[in-house]
């Protein structure tokens, strides 16, 4: 294959190297490249097949990235009408699949001479020193978005503790009893179980942040339930309570 | 034909580039494009730390807001000087400053909320390619935008690069809606350069036309109408090629291209392939005022080709669209109607600017006085220069549209949104007309007398004046648009506040009543709770709850309603009971916006733990979680 069919030769290996990482599970960093290189690969192909390489310039790059973004669009249409799940494989299929096509169909009408071959031409010439300045416009651009993520991320957020006593989804019979840590840090609890007000179970925790304790409770219905949580060394306001049936709990 | 395909189609005669000295390499710019671009990333990052200010507790600091403004001059200034400026600019630099306006304000949008979606939009169109990639089937139902799954053409490719690449729905959906809006933008330019035949006009429109309140926010959102605008463009450019005497690359490709862009908006968002089809009748109809007969017939044909697959894809899929769309505009047509017959039109003749600070309303009074005048100057040109041109006589067709919201937003009820929602539409033909205006303008000052003794003085100071005026517009758009003024930096919670709503505890909420009572479950909440609630939570919101948290007591009345309702979950978040909503409403349907001078009392979110058989099953502190099923609201 010549240099005039460089264009196909290389979607081909992005659509094989794409399916080839997906099937021995590379990492994140590689599929995002190669993912967003094969979500490319069709669009540049249909382009040049439907419009062929006498559009130039910004409307050539528009155009290819429209159809980049239709070929998802209208194939995942026809992948959920044939019943193909819209998951890693089918797209991989769907993309890999549309740019193997779109090569073929391109490597033929060069061949009969009904396409213009490959040619790579840089449209203008930068000046180093404004690449330069396009380069650290970037890295500010860049540094910018870092540090939105960082003040988002240290914004103090008040703690909080989740405590619930609920029937499950389709097992109204059996109800979710548990508590989660969100204070931002390791904190105790004493959870204190009644069963028409009177003590039933009392349980001690000590959840590091984020951890939940979960238990799980038959009821009836026939008696109520409430949940007292105490934050320690705090015995005696309930710092959360949540209670079934009708019965005034502690903290109301 | 040159490189970038100018010599397409019907060149406007009369307009050519200035040819003056001034242009001429010559008198190149002291400012290049990469200085702009510079300065426009270093606004992005004062931007980006007014924001992180906000985040750390200064979200009210007028040092902090100052800060914000500055970033946003940075990056405008030295976009709409380069622009404006008379100085030469070639055909790449227009469009890299136009690109580099585009990228700066979306990453300042990208810098609100960097970690996660929080506009309550994004959020409902996350819950639909959420759900796309944990089923792997499209049209599943959601809760919260229940139109969502019907037009999933976003959340298909959103999916596709998630499932592909690895990365979250979240930065995945950042790139395709950013990819899609940056591609709308260059798509338009495309267009106005041929229709002007002049890079200089169409950098100049793209200016104005990002001046529309919606450009940096909701056009360029993780929501649907985002991706369905470049298909519109695409669509609109293919018919463009396709009726031009020489058609680059083919007929039949050309055709292809704008079937496939047409069918892809269909498929994406609803508004948008109404929109699609009446563009290419105005296209058909400035056609018509031309007398270009190879236009009227390809924009005809498109316009019917994208009408059949709109009505098919209503018809056989997505049937509720009608229902969805009705009392949008019922309401519209009521109000003009009202407004025709001499009655009530239902609002408050200036209702949208009472929304916002003194300062803001006189910045969009001056606003909308500069392109009311601009346009009808922009008409004067096209009437003296373009007049057998069909596309810019299209485009002055559509600019009446102008006239049509500025009414809308004045005299209909709730028109402030329907007109703000409308104008990424008709800022497209507004601004094409106004730059019409704004280069003549500024090109032909140096022709009046009293300017002509001293050019070299004065030249400076028309192009000032344009580019303070292209300030106020573009300044305007972002003052009164989103986010709006009681959230201009990201901050501590507050009621109702839209972005600031969002937080840990609410979150957590909504993913406890997922996790354990399953989707789907009808939730009464309030305005703050109800996108994450609907979202994270793929609860079923009830809109038209507020009778549930202002009586301080369980009444007989409100049974008729929780059942009517099947309301079976109330979400009571006691901050309502301490703040005033910053949105001026504490519930989605709330007759009483606007109006709150207090806090609702505590006695009245708390009564829920006195009613017989209601229980509380969640408690996080400032959310609690009740169960109706069971209760004195469902019978004694």
């Amino acid at each position: 294959m010549d240099r005039s069919q460089a264009d196909v030769a290389a979607t081909a290996l992005v659509a094989a190297l794409a399916c080839g990482a997906a099937a021995s599970g590379a990492p994140t960093a590689a599929m995002t490249v190669l993912g967003i290189m094969l979500f490319a690969a069709p669009g540049y192909l249909l382009g040049q097949l439907l419009v062929g390489s006498r559009t130039a310039g910004l409307e050539r790059v528009a155009v290819m990235a429209g159809l980049a973004l239709a070929v998802p669009v209208l194939g995942g249409l026809l992948l959920y009408a044939v019943g193909v799940p819209l998951h890693r494989p089918g797209w991989l299929g769907l993309l890999a699949g549309v740019t193997l096509a779109g090569d073929v169909v391109l490597f033929l009408r060069r061949r009969a001479g009904r396409a213009a071959p490959f040619s790579w031409q840089p449209a203008w010439r930068v000046p180093r020193w404004q690449a330069a300045a396009f380069a650290a416009a970037v890295l500010v651009a860049a540094g910018a978005v870092g540090l939105a993520r960082i003040g988002a991320a240290i914004q103090p957020q008040p703690g909080f503790t989740q405590l619930w006593l609920s029937p499950q989804q389709q097992k109204a019979h059996i109800l979710s009893f548990g508590v989660t840590n969100d204070q931002g840090g390791t904190t105790s609890y004493r959870l204190v179980l009644l069963l028409n007000g009177q003590t039933s179970a009392t349980w001690n925790l000590t959840l590091v942040n984020g951890q939940t304790w979960q238990r799980w409770v038959s009821f009836t219905g026939k008696y109520a339930l409430t949940a007292n949580l105490y934050r320690l060394p705090d015995l005696t306001h309930p710092y959360r309570y949540v209670s079934t049936g009708s019965t005034k709990a502690a903290g109301s | 034909m040159t490189a970038a395909g100018e010599s397409i189609g019907r060149r406007p005669a009369a307009y050519r580039e200035p040819g003056r000295p001034a242009d001429t390499s010559a008198a190149r710019s002291r400012l290049p494009v990469s200085v702009v671009a510079l300065s426009a990333a270093t606004g992005v990052l004062v931007v980006a730390a007014a924001y992180t200010a906000g985040h750390l507790g200064h979200a009210g600091a007028s040092w902090a807001d100052h800060m914000y403004w500055l970033g946003q001059l940075l990056i405008l200034i030295p976009v709409a000087a380069r622009l404006l400026s008379r100085r030469a600019l070639v055909a790449s630099e227009t469009v890299t400053i136009v690109v580099v306006l585009t990228v700066a304000e979306y990453l300042v949008k990208v810098c609100y909320s960097p970690a996660a979606f929080t506009y309550a939009d994004e959020l409902m169109h996350w819950r639909t390619a959420t759900d796309i990639v944990q089923t792997g089937k499209l049209f599943t139902p959601n809760n919260l935008l229940p139109i969502s799954p019907y037009y999933p053409g976003l959340e298909e490719v959103t999916s596709a690069l998630a499932s592909i690449t690895g990365l979250s729905i979240f930065t995945s959906g950042l790139i395709v809606a950013g990819a899609a809006h940056l591609l709308f933008v260059c798509v338009l330019f495309v267009l106005f350069r041929y229709v002007s035949g002049s890079h200089r006009i169409a950098g100049v429109a793209l200016l104005l036309y990002s001046s529309e309140s919606l450009f940096q926010s909701f056009d360029s959102m993780f929501v649907y109408q985002t991706l369905a605008l470049p298909f519109l463009g695409l669509t609109v450019l293919a018919v463009y090629r396709l009726a031009a005497p020489r058609a680059a690359g083919g007929r039949a490709g050309w055709f292809t291209l704008a079937a496939l862009s047409a069918f892809a908006t269909v498929v994406t968002h609803h508004v948008t392939s109404y929109l699609l089809v009446a563009t290419l009748e105005v296209v058909t109809l400035g056609a018509l005022v031309a007398r270009d007969r190879r236009l009227v017939a390809w924009a005809s044909i498109l316009a019917l080709v994208s009408a059949a697959a709109f009505a098919a894809w209503i018809v056989f899929v997505a049937p509720w669209t009608v229902g969805y769309l009705q009392p949008v505009i019922e309401g519209a047509l009521q109000g003009f109607r009202a407004l025709l017959t001499g009655g009530h039109p239902g609002a408050p003749p200036p209702a949208s600017a009472a929304n916002g600070p003194l300062e803001n309303q006189a910045l969009s009074a001056a606003a909308v006085l500069i392109m009311s005048v601009l346009v009808p100057v922009g008409w004067w040109q096209v009437w003296r220069r373009y007049r057998h041109q069909a596309w810019t006589a299209a485009l002055a067709i559509g600019a009446v549209s102008w006239y049509v919201i500025v009414a809308v937003r004045l005299f209909v009820a709730n028109g402030s949104e329907l007109a703000g929602r409308a104008s990424t539409f008709v800022f497209v033909p507004a601004g094409f007309i106004a730059a019409l205006a704004v280069i003549r303008l500024t090109d032909n000052s140096l022709r009046w007398p009293v300017i002509r003794a001293d050019v070299r003085r004065r030249a400076p100071v028309v192009v000032a004046v344009a580019v303070v005026a292209a300030l106020v517009l573009v300044l305007n758009g972002l003052v009164n648009g989103w986010p709006p003024y009681w959230e201009r930096l990201p901050g501590p919670y507050q009621v109702a506040g839209a972005e600031r709503s969002v937080g840990p505890e609410q979150v957590a909420s909504a993913d406890w009543a997922l996790a354990v009572l399953g989707p789907g479950n009808r939730f009464a909440t309030d305005e703050g709770d109800m996108p994450v609630l609907g979202s994270y939570g793929d609860q079923n919101t009830v809109g038209d709850d507020g009778y549930l948290y202002t009586s301080p007591a369980f009444t007989q009345a409100a049974t008729q309603q929780v059942q009517a309702q099947s309301i079976g979950y109330v979400l009571v978040d006691q901050r309502l009971s301490e703040m005033l909503p910053a949105s001026g409403q504490y519930f989605p349907v709330d007759p009483n916006a606007g109006e709150y001078t207090r806090p609702l009392p505590l006695a009245d979110l708390t009564k829920f733990n006195h009613v017989p058989g209601v229980a509380r099953i969640y408690d996080s502190g400032n959310i609690v979680i009740y169960d109706l099923k069971g209760s004195a609201y469902y019978g004694p």
